[in-house]
């Protein structure tokens, strides 16, 4: 058989140059890699690790099981489009393979196969024209959906589809021609020569019964040049679009599998998680800022994409409440919240050498104890969970130093929010060494912000640090307190920092049913709503943090509870704000209830 | 049971008492609906009134005799549960037919405890400006050990010019309010020091900057300018609280014996009710729109409803007793027609 | 301003000369926090400010010096500040103290 015809070449330039691109972008960012990262290859490489690693890819980049799970429509879209296309080039693989042996095929004779093969074969094998043909058909129903999606997404299970860039909408809409014409092309070619499958096949049965012969020859070759343009096209645009995730979600699910994470400083690594990200937009609905405050280009997917393309504002970077909430839908399993925090730091203002030399010397704490308890600097603002924690402590019987009495030194977590790591480690530094100074045992710390850093970046060997919910749940269980539950209905509102922050789900629903009635509302746990007074989101103001706290409120409240319990002191006090309803942390409702 | 009138008064607080008596002395039948037990309102929890340290009793007396001599039907222990320019239905069930309404329903006390960190609820000797007024009743000043305070500081604007708490609004009468609360204490406790916090203070009326300036001169009271941000308990019931002292650019704490927070006026929240009922225009404070700022103060965007005192916006006895009368004569040219 | 240790050294002019001082930055500032005019200069801010506690640095005070045209030193000394929030949670007019911070030291930059 011979392979050449010229309405291959822009199938073959545009693949050249998108696989040139690829390999030279994927090369670029494995050199780049820090030694950390390559280290932890070389030892994943040959481990369990890749074997789990190609079950992912099956089931995440062909299946799409978790965007399935999200919403059938949006699932099927995504897995039609991918499976589908994957498994055309599968069985195209196979039907050269079984009618020619396994002579050399080049590879636009395995992609426009049809068109070589059709003049030439006299028998054809009916399972493969089914299959190529069914295959075809689930390809076009997924790109009749993404039609469907970009004029009403919520047919497709979203409320909103991502407004894309230019490159973008050049891909797509090369992409949404790429397979309509290759029917067409099929068609033509079928109604000329025979053979085909179902769709195929009897469509260019119709085709030869209505139209001139004269007219089906001459449209021949304008549909496969438009479809090899169209393929040509697409591939000369996708390394720049948002379809480089087809290829990027591999090497990511690899490279995550072999324990490589994104930091708060920028590295190499990011680029995969970057631009693993398909755009699908799952992260739109999710955000409070769009859902209650209509904000939209700062979701992660925007972030992501101006991130990519070097067009990031600060105000973008600023505007999110880093509640974690995307993180937890991302089909793609993109670490969000580092990457946005790792991004603040490199738009920070760079700190001085001398910054927070002030902590010099005002170390003046005195007092002892087993157990230190850190209030943090909201609780501050909130006496009476202070008051409550002391009452508790004594009720235990507990040995208590109170490290942030007298003036503190903050955790950092709240400059780290704004991208300033270097600087906040000197708090961190600060802190760690007044905690060692006065050997405690335990840290006992009422804010969630606090309890965060002070597991994710203290170096706090051979103290335990507690959330207070935590401490109170376990002296509960030592039988150190005992408590006379209450005829009163709590919803607990689940904080990000604690929740999906620190995953301290369990404690403080074993606390509060130990003091009352606990009552759930429908987005708990994992997929808890952020009260919005956030101290991550440097953009919206109180007006708008109060509209989100409002929501909150309302979607609490339905679960029918009498007052909300929380377990976070800036929670409460932006929860507060938002209803006459009691709003209590735990420690107050505990100390309360106190025997 | 149904009844009929010319005009009902919704409130039976000063503006309610003066705009009723008013009506009747004209000649028109009116009711006197009252939520409470008693007539008097909010006046009835103060002492004596600024800036000329009348008594507040006096007052009422006064205003009761005026009812008494007026005939004016009163209906005590009445919540009013829907009002239109037409039609009053209480609680009980009792609908009043009427040709117009004036509304003097007046404000609501902002609640200190949602100020969580001045610590009213919570620490002992933090008391509002009302609780102040209760101890000038019993004539004596004391903590809640029973001593009498030898420091006790004043902080103004609590409940009121704080968009935290959804106060834009200033109530008007705290400073004032404050500044002879804190005459009231010194002359009752000599030897004690008192201390205002005050943001701006707004000495608007007749005789309110000499108040302003006898507490300075002839009583030394101490003016810092700042906001108080947190108090916290000390031993022996003492308060600790924390504040800048603007004036100087420097933090300033001091231990107190007592803390008195001047609460602001809150719009209720049955403005919004009625709003809704009667299609009233509300402000963005709660409190209820008049018609016209300058030449219709008294009357509302729905005709036939007329308003008069702390309904609209924190005013002081004298003004919402002044605006009673001129909503009375509102009212009656309408009915008249 | 030939004076170069702002503060708290009893050398620098007192005046807050109006008619000299170039409200250019200022105003940057106040175009993108418009609402940062609206401090009523409570002192909540600073009296509630965690590094206040520990230093002589008074947030009040940065920002209204930066609003009249002076800015020589406000970079440093809004460097003090941990960017705890709790300024932000008792201002009662509502101002996004955080982003105050930020923003004055981005457009004023070190000097």
């Amino acid at each position: 058989m011979i392979y050449l015809a010229p309405f291959t070449y822009p199938f073959i330039i545009g693949a050249a140059f998108m696989f040139l691109i690829v390999v030279w972008k994927y090369a670029m960012w494995f050199i780049d890699l820090p030694k950390e990262d390559v280290q932890k290859i070389k030892k994943g490489i040959f481990s369990k690790a890749t074997l789990y690693s190609v079950w992912e890819i099956f089931r995440e980049s062909l299946l799409h099981v978790r965007i399935f799970k999200r919403s059938l429509p949006l699932g099927y879209m995504h897995c039609s489009l991918a499976l589908g296309w994957f498994m055309l080039i599968v069985v195209g693989w196979i039907e050269t393979i079984v009618y020619l042996g396994n002579s050399f095929v080049p590879l636009y004779g395995h992609v426009f196969f049809r068109f070589f093969a059709a003049p030439v074969l006299t028998e054809h094998f009916w399972i493969l024209d089914f299959l190529m043909d069914f295959f075809l058909l689930i390809v076009l129903s997924g790109v009749f959906l993404a039609w469907i999606k970009r004029f009403s997404s919520r047919l497709v299970g979203i409320r909103r589809t991502t407004k894309h860039v230019l490159t973008d909408r050049l891909a797509m809409s090369f992409l949404w021609f790429v397979f309509p014409l290759r029917l067409l092309s099929e068609t033509v070619t079928a109604s000329i020569y025979g053979g085909g499958g179902f769709l195929t096949g009897s469509l260019g049965e119709l085709f030869a019964a209505f139209l001139p012969s004269q007219l089906l020859s001459s449209l021949l070759m304008p549909f496969w040049w438009c479809y090899s343009i169209s393929l040509g096209g697409f591939f000369c645009f996708m390394p720049f679009s948002r379809y480089m995730h087809i290829f990027t979600e591999i090497p990511l699910i690899l490279l995550r599998n072999w324990t490589l994470r994104p930091t708060l400083d920028e590295k190499s690594y990011d680029k995969f998680e970057i631009q693993a990200c398909s755009r699908c937009g799952i992260c739109i609905d999710e955000c409070q800022l769009q859902k209650v405050l209509g904000i939209e280009n700062v979701q992660s997917v925007y972030f992501l994409r101006d991130k990519r393309y070097h067009m990031l504002r600060l105000a973008t970077a600023q505007n999110c409440l880093m509640c974690g909430r995307c993180q937890q839908v991302c089909p793609v399993g993109i670490n969000l919240n580092t990457l946005r925090l790792s991004t603040r730091a490199i738009m920070r203002n760079i700190p001085s050498e001398q910054r927070y030399n002030y902590f010099n010397g005002i170390d003046r704490s005195c007092g002892e104890g087993r157990v230190g308890y850190f209030a943090g600097c909201m609780t501050h603002l909130t006496p009476k969970i202070k008051i409550s924690m002391e009452k508790i402590f004594k009720a235990a019987g507990e040995d208590v130093w109170y490290a942030d009495s007298e003036g503190s030194v903050c955790c950092g977590r709240p400059l780290m929010l704004s991208g300033e790591t270097d600087a906040a480690r000197k708090m961190i530094k600060f802190n760690e060494e007044l905690f060692r100074k006065h050997k405690i045992t335990t840290l006992v710390t009422s804010c969630p912000i606090c309890f965060r850093v002070f597991t994710e970046q203290y170096n706090l060997e051979g103290i335990t640090v507690l959330h207070h919910t935590q401490y109170i749940a376990s002296i509960l269980r030592s039988g150190r307190i005992a408590l006379s539950p209450e005829e009163c209905s709590y919803v607990y509102h689940d904080p990000c920092e604690l929740g999906r922050g620190c995953g301290v789900y369990d404690e403080p629903r074993e606390v509060i049913s130990r003091a009352a009635n606990l009552m759930e509302c429908s987005q708990n746990r994992e997929h808890a709503l952020c009260c919005g007074g956030s101290l991550s989101n440097f953009v919206i103001d109180d007006f708008q943090q109060q509209k989100i706290a409002s929501s909150v409120v309302e979607h609490l409240l339905l679960s029918g509870a009498e007052r909300i319990a929380t377990a976070c002191p800036l929670c409460r006090k932006t929860l507060s704000r938002a209803t006459e309803r009691r709003v209590m942390d735990i420690a107050e409702i505990v100390s309360e209830r106190l025997t | 049971m149904i009844m009929q009138t010319d005009v009902v008064v919704v409130g039976g607080g000063v503006a309610g008492i003066k705009a009723a008596c008013e009506l009747c002395q004209a000649g028109s039948k009116c009711v006197l609906v009252e939520r409470d037990s008693v007539l008097g309102g909010k006046l009835r929890g103060w002492h004596k009134l600024f800036p000329s340290f009348t008594s507040s009793s006096d007052v009422i007396e006064e205003l009761l005799n005026e009812l008494k001599q007026s005939n004016v039907e009163c209906l005590l222990g009445s919540e009013v549960v829907y009002i239109s320019s037409t039609l009053c239905r209480l609680a009980s069930g009792t609908e009043i037919q009427c040709r117009a309404v004036i509304l003097a329903t007046g404000y609501n006390l902002f609640d200190a405890r949602i100020k969580e960190e001045y610590g009213y609820g919570i620490y002992d000797n933090v008391i509002t400006s009302v609780d102040l007024e209760r101890m000038f009743h019993t004539g004596t000043i004391s903590t809640l050990s029973g001593a009498a305070p030898e420091k006790v500081a004043i902080l103004h604007c609590v409940g009121s010019r704080d968009e935290k708490v959804c106060q834009r609004h200033c109530s008007k009468v705290c400073c004032i309010t404050a500044v002879k609360q804190a005459i009231e204490i010194k002359k009752m406790l000599p030897n004690s020091e008192v201390f205002n916090f005050y943001m701006d203070m707004r000495m608007f009326g007749p005789g309110y900057e000499e108040l302003y300036l006898t507490a300075q001169k002839q009583y030394n009271v101490h003016f810092i300018r700042g906001r108080i941000s947190e108090a916290a308990q000390l031993p022996k019931g003492r308060l600790q609280i924390k504040a800048e002292d603007t004036l100087t650019a420097r933090p300033l704490i001091m231990s107190v014996d007592m803390l008195v927070l001047m609460v602001g006026m809150k719009a209720p929240k049955q403005n919004a009710l009625f709003a809704l009922a009667t299609g009233l225009e509300l402000q963005p404070s709660g409190f209820i729109s008049s018609k016209d700022l300058f030449l219709e103060a008294v009357l509302t965007s729905v005709p036939g409803i007329f308003v008069a005192g702390t309904v609209t916006a924190p005013k002081t006895i004298g003004e919402s007793i002044s605006e009673a009368t001129m909503a009375s004569r509102a009212a009656l040219k309408f009915i008249e027609g | 301003m030939a004076v170069k240790n702002f503060g708290f050294s009893i050398s620098r002019p007192r005046t807050i000369d109006m008619d000299k001082n170039n409200l250019r930055k200022s105003n940057e500032i106040l175009r993108e926090l418009p609402e940062l005019q609206a401090c009523i200069g409570c002192g909540s801010c600073t009296a509630s400010c965690s590094a206040g506690l520990l230093t002589q640095f008074n947030f009040r005070k940065m920002h209204t010096l930066v609003r009249r045209g002076e800015y020589e030193g406000v970079y440093k000394e809004l460097s003090k500040c941990m960017l705890c929030g709790k300024c932000r949670m008792v201002c009662p007019r509502n101002i996004n103290t955080r982003k105050v911070v930020l923003l004055i030291k981005r457009t004023l930059g070190d000097f």
